[in-house]
């Protein structure tokens, strides 16, 4: 017979779910090491004269491992293909292969900073990393230990800011550079337009809204109608869709980071019968992995920004780039199918990236290598788009901060100069 | 108004999944006296049988059949060779273990099938339906349609059929239904074999919206549970109300309370389980647990 009272239930119920709660949040790393060369004397940790080790925090797991998947894939696999032609030839004359030793986070802040806690004491530099709330945790302890912490997949201003962050470097644009293009497109379109704004209520969103904002100030032609909000941890946007569906706006903004979220709002507002032209952030408009399986085509327009070339389309798909690219990936990435997330072809352009600053570090340390990564102009990395380039030496920029505006084809995505 | 009536179902709809586990819960705890945590992860399992069914070229609908009826062997197996030595055991105990299967069983998909998310197939299209001049998605009224028919076969095993009779009986004194010649042991295993497959018809009602991956239902779970409390742990009908209960309040007080808003609608469901914890104990349609001494 049952003994226990309905009340002693209950609380049974919510000390399990808290107790799941907790277990939900902790579980689920994964260590894909390599071998950690012990730091000589004089050199700085995670580099001998025959290795370097770089060290990633990135999700494996939960809603945003897909993306988080890639960037840890696009490295492996550039360095990977460099270690079979014998290695980089570092600025020092020594010839070094290149170990990756990466660590899930689950885009979890605290799980982040742990992995980072982790690798420190093994990895020459942390890179690569994706998520503006988990590369924010260890920002401060990576500038108190003197790590290097680079082209991580942000676009948070504050890595870019060479006076609040020594040891960092963003890689993929601002948030506000996006959103800037995004709305200078529109604001020269000549026509009147009512836009909707849906964004993640952080950092990601607000800069997102702000660079938008900031291109159509003062133009009479496109008036904001309404905006709302949501948390990157709610697993519906439901209403929040049917709430802008029924603002009547022809133009709809999602600055939104999360892939799940961002297929079910494409589907949910063909539910509404909404039908507006979508402005989407670069790293929530994968053709295959987001516009396909959410139906983009019922649209009048898909647009999002880029400054890599995507290999799904058809313009590019007997590009040198990008077979060397698709090879090395299936090789040594451990990622065999055709990407679905640009996050590793960004990932393979830090790789390349990287190689130039190994190229031109002069010492063995830390220091000498956050110097050479800084001198970087001008560079056109494998997969570039035309008209985009690195460019690490400006001191307030991410090393990209170049993108073109693009518009979905039903495959990939074409470059575009107006919105029509 | 359009706006209210859509708000409404799609609360409905969302509510209904979080109604088919809170179901679920329930019958395993009337039939075995334990609150099964790993009810949405073996749902997410089932859903996972019924995606990698369909990237083989089986039906949809077939592959989510076969699912339901994987879930149902697999729901009867975990009773038997699992919690069937936790039943008589202190109940602690048993929510630990299976607070234990639910971060086994979303290790084994993630191993399997990886964390990535899979695109899960829908039943119903993404058009809408004009019902008295306002639209309303069709994929709503499906999933609350399906969830409802799924609850009424329930319903109607459990009142209407002799193995119905029988699994009540196990339910309300195991003892008495062991003397009377019922194979109790047997019985347990269909009880938390229906409940799982009722997990599993959830599972795939929303795989195609949340995407697939090994934590989908993670959140779901969480929701049901309150659902659980709201609506009293007896009461069947009970949870399912209490279900569609959080799923539109959630959704209506997001939009026109504006204090609360998209950022606290999370807690719109707890707060009223605080509330109805201090008022009703037992859940709005719940009965008292008499203990005759």
């Amino acid at each position: 017979m049952r003994r226990h009272t309905r009340s002693r239930t209950a609380f049974r119920i919510v000390a399990g779910a808290s107790a799941l709660a907790l277990m939900l949040a902790g579980c689920g790393s994964r260590d894909d090491s390599g071998r950690s060369g012990a730091g000589d004397s004089g050199t700085s940790p995670g580099i001998t004269d025959t290795t370097l080790t770089l060290g990633i925090t990135t999700p494996l797991s939960g809603a945003t491992a897909g993306p988080g998947t890639c960037t840890v894939a696009g490295v492996k696999a550039y360095f990977g293909a460099k270690n079979a032609e014998g290695g980089i030839k570092f600025g020092d004359g020594k010839t070094r292969t290149v170990e990756i030793k990466a660590l899930d986070d689950g885009y979890d802040p605290q799980k982040a900073k742990a992995n980072y806690d982790q690798l420190k004491g093994d990895v020459f530099a942390m890179t690569a990393g994706l998520g503006t709330p988990t590369n924010r945790a260890w920002r401060q302890a990576a500038i108190a230990d003197e790590v290097p912490q680079v082209l991580v997949m942000t676009g948070d201003p504050i890595f870019s800011d060479e006076k609040e962050s020594p040891w960092q470097l963003g890689f993929v644009p601002k948030y506000q550079n996006e959103g800037e293009a995004m709305g200078e497109l529109l604001a020269t379109s000549g026509g009147e337009h009512k836009v909707a704004i849906l964004s993640q209520n952080d950092d990601y969103g607000k800069g997102y809204v702000e660079g938008f904002k900031k291109a159509i100030e003062g133009k009479d032609n496109i008036k904001v109608v309404k905006e709302l909000t949501y948390e990157a941890t709610d697993t519906s946007v439901d209403a929040q869709l049917t709430e802008l569906a029924s603002s009547g706006a022809d133009v709809f903004f999602n600055a939104m980071s999360i892939t799940p979220l961002m297929i079910s709002s494409l589907q949910k507002a063909q539910q509404l019968n909404w039908k507006p032209s979508w402005f989407l952030p670069s790293n929530t408009s994968s053709p295959g992995a987001i516009l396909e399986p959410g139906g983009a085509s019922a649209y009048p327009g898909v647009y999002s920004v880029s400054f890599a070339k995507a290999p799904a389309s058809p313009a590019f798909a007997s590009d040198e780039d990008v077979q060397t690219y698709l090879a090395a990936l299936k090789q040594y990435g451990d990622y065999p199918d055709p990407p679905a997330f640009p996050h590793c072809q960004w990932s393979w352009m830090v790789g390349a990236t990287l190689d130039q600053a190994f190229q031109k570090m002069k010492e063995p340390t830390r220091e000498s290598f956050m110097e050479a990564l800084r001198s970087i102009k001008d560079y056109q990395a494998p997969l570039m788009l035309e008209g985009t380039s690195v460019d690490t030496t400006q001191g307030d920029q991410p090393a990209v901060s170049s993108v073109v505006v693009q518009k979905y084809n039903g495959r990939g995505y074409d470059t575009v100069q107006s919105f029509d | 108004m359009g706006k209210f009536v859509q708000l409404v179902v799609d609360g409905l709809s969302t509510g209904s999944i979080y109604g088919a586990i809170a179901l679920a819960i329930v019958l395993v705890n009337q039939a075995t006296g334990l609150i099964n945590f790993a009810q949405g992860g073996m749902a997410v399992l089932a859903a996972y049988v019924a995606w990698w069914l369909t990237t083989h070229d089986v039906p949809l609908v077939l592959a989510i059949l076969i699912s339901i009826l994987f879930s149902f062997v697999l729901g009867a197996v975990v009773e038997r060779w699992l919690m069937r030595r936790f039943e008589r055991g202190d109940p602690d105990t048993a929510v630990v273990v299976t607070i234990g299967l639910l971060t086994l069983i979303t290790g084994i998909c993630g191993w399997l099938w990886t964390y990535n998310n899979q695109q899960f197939p829908s039943l119903f299209p993404l058009g809408t339906v004009s019902v008295l001049g306002v639209s309303i998605s069709i994929r709503s009224i499906g999933t609350t349609l399906v969830i409802i028919v799924a609850m009424l076969l329930l319903q109607g095993l459990f009142v209407g059929t002799k193995l119905g009779l029988a699994l009540r009986a196990v339910a309300i004194n195991p003892q008495s239904a062991a003397f009377s010649g019922l194979p109790v042991g047997r019985l347990l295993m269909v009880g938390w074999g229906l409940a799982a497959a009722l997990g599993a018809v959830a599972g795939a009602l929303v795989a195609p919206q949340l995407t697939l991956t090994p934590g989908m239902l993670d959140n779901a779970l969480v929701y049901a549970l309150a659902a659980v409390i709201l609506g009293g742990l007896t009461s069947p009908i009970g949870v399912v109300v209490a279900a569609w209960i959080i799923g539109v309040l959630e959704n209506l007080a997001a939009v026109y309370v504006d204090f609360i808003g998209f950022d606290l609608k999370v807690a719109v469901p707890f707060i009223l389980i605080f509330v109805v914890l201090i008022v009703r104990p037992q859940g709005l349609f719940g009965r008292k647990v008499v203990v005759r001494v």
